[in-house]
């Protein structure tokens, strides 16, 4: 597994995004991915407040056209997450050196799979005008969703405070 | 902006945000939810503007607006801490940061450019506009213009923790 992890640590975008003193290395990835953060968490809540009754002079079912929009922030924080992962991949992904941010780098992506698949669940409901009352438990799911996977992904920034707020 | 930075380390203000070690990233949780929402807000409007999402009436889109205002409200909010709180060099160091002055001037300029979405009676053609309609040219640039700020915005704001590099990369 940690030598599977170095080869990913070693390959040459990786090397490149890590180490490159060019601002379009690491910097910019670290940008595209707060974009595509605001891109996919953005969109999704308006849709979700949506569903729950806000907004509602805007009509729900033409809503549906927002997905491709979200899902380019999706592949934006996919593809940039990935690059950011393989810099650092046996301290992200293991505890060879330290429980953190391994552990809270998982919390994220639980919230972020969770997130995503409510957002798949809820679209064909949106339809149907949104109105069942699964269409608003989904919404309230989705936004508590992106919002854990943004505190936890603030916290994969701070391993040392986790840790010491934890007690570990 | 010097004088001006070290007068506003006076405050009590930097002496808080700095005491407790969980203020900060608290702070960054809500500047990066007042992001999203800025973004969620104000983007799918100028995504419609432009011809994304047909069939969402451009005038009723204007209603997610005030929660825009509400996340760049909370983000000036949070990002006024982080300038006076900054732990080292203080406010000055944080006004002085190119990156910083970038995302500010970036920012000026988004506002006023939303400043003539509403003034300049591209708001009130709008409503003029059925759910499928196309907007205006002029309409289109403002819609155009304020995605490209924001994301600018983004970038430079990712670049203030950053600035020798983009420095490194201007040959300042």
């Amino acid at each position: 597994m940690v030598q599977f992890l170095e080869m990913i640590e070693n390959m040459g975008i990786a090397v490149w995004v890590r180490e490159s003193p060019s601002i379009f290395a690491y910097t910019l990835v670290l940008s595209l991915h707060a974009i595509g953060l605001a891109i996919v968490v953005g969109v999704s809540a308006m849709v979700a407040l949506r569903v729950l009754g806000r907004f509602d002079q805007i009509p729900l079912e033409p809503m549906i056209k927002l997905f491709p929009l979200m899902y380019i922030g999706f592949w934006i924080n996919a593809v940039s997450g990935f690059l950011l992962l393989s810099t650092n991949a046996t301290n992200m992904l293991t505890s060879t050196n330290s429980l953190f941010p391994m552990l809270t780098f998982y919390i994220k992506m639980a919230f972020v799979v969770a997130a995503v698949l409510t957002l798949r669940i809820l679209r064909p409901r949106l339809a149907a005008g949104g109105t069942q009352q699964g269409a608003q438990g989904l919404s309230y799911a989705l936004l508590g969703f992106w919002l854990g996977a943004i505190i936890v992904g603030r916290l994969t920034a701070y391993p040392y405070f986790v840790a010491a707020w934890l007690g570990l | 902006m010097e004088t001006f930075g070290n007068w506003l380390g006076t405050f009590e203000v930097w002496r808080l945000m700095n005491a407790f070690d969980w203020l900060w990233p608290l702070c960054e949780m809500i500047h990066f939810v007042g992001m999203a929402l800025l973004i969620g807000s104000i983007g799918i409007l100028d995504c419609r503007i432009l011809g994304l999402a047909k069939g969402l009436p451009i005038a009723r889109l204007e209603a997610l607006v005030p929660l825009g205002i509400a996340g760049f409200v909370a983000n000036a909010v949070t990002g006024a801490l982080f300038i006076i709180g900054n732990p080292t060099g203080g406010p000055a160091a944080y006004l002085t940061n190119f990156a910083f002055q970038i995302k500010l001037i970036l920012m000026v300029l988004a506002g006023i450019n939303a400043i003539a979405f509403y003034f300049t009676g591209i708001s009130q053609q709008m409503a003029t506009l059925g759910p499928v309609d196309e907007a205006p040219r002029n309409a289109k640039i403002v819609a155009a213009a304020s995605i490209a700020l924001w994301i600018g915005v983004i970038i430079f704001g990712r670049l203030i923790m950053y600035n020798d590099t983009l420095l490194w990369f201007l040959g300042l």
